[in-house]
């Protein structure tokens, strides 16, 4: 935004009457007034000297800003006014002032008024400007004057930007095991083809990594946010910030690289207004599938910790925990309590927690905390506490717009006291009053329709889930099914989640049999990658197989779902299951049933899809 | 030389009000006082200097004190600070 913009010919007075404080205000104000700015003179003045009365705007160096930000302003004004005598205007320094700049702002215009006042003093700052201003003959002299030093700045900018080559990313996934890591590195590996620098922070499930540092976040020409998850923004305050999903850095490098080189990109600019444009960008769908991303990236590791408790509870014997029972023993009673009692008695509040922060920021972390509780204590289980989230947060960014006129005096006891207060009295009263009821029904009548399953329903959905599972190795539609069997754990249902690893765990090694047995069917690259699906398959990271999806996706992914569909599909008729949501082969031996049969689901999913694409694939040349 | 960083939470960034508030409050202080935001750093003791940072919400800056009495600097501003509620 230029100055030139809010300060016209007609918002000039070179002469200004009078020597007095009061003289200059009135002069100026009519100046504003009949210029048509403003819609309540009188309201202006008022507001104008009342913001006097709180500390002098006479800023020294001969200068005074008088300002005001009230409803009686139509539009943002500056109004610039001249004494060549001076005026006593009680400043800072003692000394008379000689140029005004009045600024006029309508309320709730924030962001105009501190880049107004922050342009304003880079061109005051100096002293040259100073002078020549003091010196102008004619209105238009005082507009060239402050064109020339506002656009010499813009000037120095783009000149210093055209020279450098450098960019930085970030990138987060859900899990942070596998497309977060991928991510950087198609990016730097891209971004070296193309003579590009770069930098690539990850931030992963064990933290974030290679972090950008302040220096290199002012040195960059833009920055490339390739996530599904909430990452630290503030920091990129005035930059280029592409925002993109993960996926994307996977696939596009290229086209994300050459944005950002052009910086082609809106400026990032932090707090509230950013985080609306941010997510009206983003469609409506992928904006909640982030939010639902940030709970249960973070309600994973409750789950995974506390089922496998439980689960090594249950080995010393099913009853183990349960002190009337013959076979009680006293640690796997701790185990049980620490993995189910708290661990996941946390899960549900943690997802919606989070959830309501991903929307409304801190503010929406107690409000969701609270509903999710009560959504678990309350009976709605897993489903009530994604309503609770997504209620809390939204509940909270209404209440930040409802409160969004209260004077700035009052802003400190938004966060500490409105905020909290209202959003878990209102999020608790809808939960409790609205939500709970329905949605309990809801989610008894899930789990219930769940573990009455027959046979061949059982293995139909298992078979349903295996196919979600592979259909995009770690994008939505197997999130969505991952989610649907972690929800369920909360529920008591156990089977579901059993069926979700089993199927997640073929595509890695599928693809690892198919690259050992068909040698000819891929080049040597790739059979060095097989090799390490078949780590990232024992260990349930479904993602290890996207690179070879991604390249060849017409053969590799009807065979990886068709193996995912069979794993699933047998885990279900096998009986098998559940409790801990991640681990693979590693939690294979706690798993309610015959764990050997569960094994034996897995590998023949795995034959299969490495038959099919044994089939399916031509031999290289 | 001691040095404390901010994140500015108030909604309306470093303004006028609170520029005057922090450079009243360390002008009378022997030590020099830097401010560091995105990059450049001005003189604290400047009110335009502080201003033409255009610091706003969410924003980290870095306040930088030389001189004899540079501890009393940043207790004078972690003051300000909190009076006007502009940081934690």
């Amino acid at each position: 935004m230029k100055i030139t913009k809010l300060l016209t010919k007609d918002t000039i007075r070179l002469s200004i009457k009078g020597q007095k404080k009061l003289d200059a205000i009135e002069d100026l104000v009519d100046v504003l007034d009949s210029a048509g700015i403003l819609s309540d003179r009188h309201e202006f003045k008022e507001a104008i000297l009342k913001r006097e009365e709180s500390s002098t705007t006479g800023i020294g160096e001969g200068i005074a800003i008088p300002h005001a930000k009230t409803t009686a302003v139509k539009k943002p004004a500056i109004a610039f006014g001249r004494s060549v005598a001076g005026v006593d205007y009680e400043s800072l320094d003692g000394q008379p002032a000689h140029l005004f700049f009045m600024i006029a702002a309508p309320e709730g215009a924030n962001n105009t008024h501190l880049e107004a006042l922050s342009r304003l003093s880079s061109i005051l700052m100096n002293e040259e400007a100073r002078k020549q201003l003091l010196e102008a003959k004619t209105e238009q002299d005082i507009l060239n004057i402050i064109d020339s030093y506002d656009e010499e700045d813009e000037a120095e900018d783009e000149s210093m930007e055209g020279k450098k080559n450098f960019i930085i990313a970030v990138t987060a996934c859900p899990t942070g095991i596998a497309h977060t890591y991928m991510a950087a590195d198609s990016l730097k590996a891209k971004a070296a083809e193309m003579g590009v620098d770069i930098k690539v922070e990850t931030n992963g499930s064990s933290g974030a990594k290679n972090v950008l540092t302040q220096q290199e976040i002012e040195e960059a020409v833009a920055v490339i946010v390739a996530a599904d998850t909430k990452v630290e923004m503030n920091r990129f305050n005035g930059k280029h910030v592409i925002e993109t999903a993960v996926a994307d850095g996977i696939r596009k490098p290229q086209a994300l690289i050459e944005k950002a080189l052009k910086q082609d990109a809106p400026i990032y600019k932090g707090n509230e207004s950013s985080e609306k444009e941010s997510t009206e960008k983003r469609s409506v769908g992928a904006a909640i599938y982030k939010h639902l991303m940030n709970g249960v990236s973070n309600m994973l590791p409750f789950v995974v910790g506390g089922g496998i408790l439980i689960a090594i509870s249950f080995m010393f014997g099913i009853n183990a925990s349960d002190p009337n029972d013959p076979s009680y023993n006293a640690f796997a009673a701790a185990l049980n309590t620490i993995g189910g009692g708290n661990a996941f008695g946390l899960m549900i509040p943690v997802l919606a927690g989070f959830i309501a922060m991903s929307i409304a920021d801190r503010p929406g972390f107690a409000p969701g905390m609270v509903g999710g509780l009560l959504a678990a204590t309350g009976g709605a289980g897993f489903l009530g506490g994604l309503v609770a989230g997504f209620l809390a947060g939204y509940l909270v960014v209404g209440l930040k717009k409802a409160f969004m006129g209260l004077p700035a005096s009052l802003e400190g006891i938004k966060t500490i006291l409105i905020y909290p207060l209202l959003g878990i009295a209102f999020t608790g009263l809808i939960m409790l009053y609205v939500v709970n009821g329905p949605v309990g029904a809801l989610n008894t009548g899930i789990s219930e329709w769940l573990s009455g399953l027959g046979t061949g329903n059982a293995v139909l959905l298992g078979i349903v889930l295996g196919l979600m599972m592979s259909f995009d190795m770690g994008g939505p539609i197997n999130k969505a099914a991952y989610v649907f069997g972690t929800g369920l754990l909360a529920n008591g249902v156990y089977e579901p989640m059993a069926a979700i690893m089993a199927a997640g765990m073929v595509p890695p090694l599928g693809i690892a049999i198919a690259t050992t047995i068909f040698r000819r069917k891929f080049n040597k690259q790739d059979r060095e990658a097989g090799k390490v699906n078949y780590i990232m398959g024992l260990s349930f990271i479904t993602e290890g197989a996207i690179p070879f999806a991604a390249a060849d996706p017409i053969r590799v992914i009807p065979s990886v779902m068709a193996g995912s569909a069979v794993a699933g599909g047998l885990s279900m008729l096998f009986g098998i299951s559940l409790r801990a949501p991640h681990g693979g082969v590693f939690v294979m031996p706690l798993v309610d049933g015959n764990w050997l049969l569960y094994l034996l689901a897995v590998v023949i999913g795995a034959v299969v899809s490495a038959l099919l694409l044994g089939i399916l694939k031509k031999p290289v040349q | 030389m001691v040095e404390k960083m901010y994140t500015i939470t108030s909604e309306a960034g470093l303004h006028a009000r609170p520029c005057t508030a922090l450079v009243s409050a360390v002008t009378p202080l022997k030590s020099e006082v830097a401010l560091e935001y995105n990059g450049k750093q001005v003189n604290l003791k400047s009110i335009m200097g502080v201003m033409s940072l255009g610091v706003s919400k969410g924003a980290t800056v870095k306040v930088i004190a030389t001189g004899d009495d540079e501890e009393q600097v940043i207790s004078k501003i972690d003051e300000v600070m909190i009076k006007e509620e502009l940081a934690v």
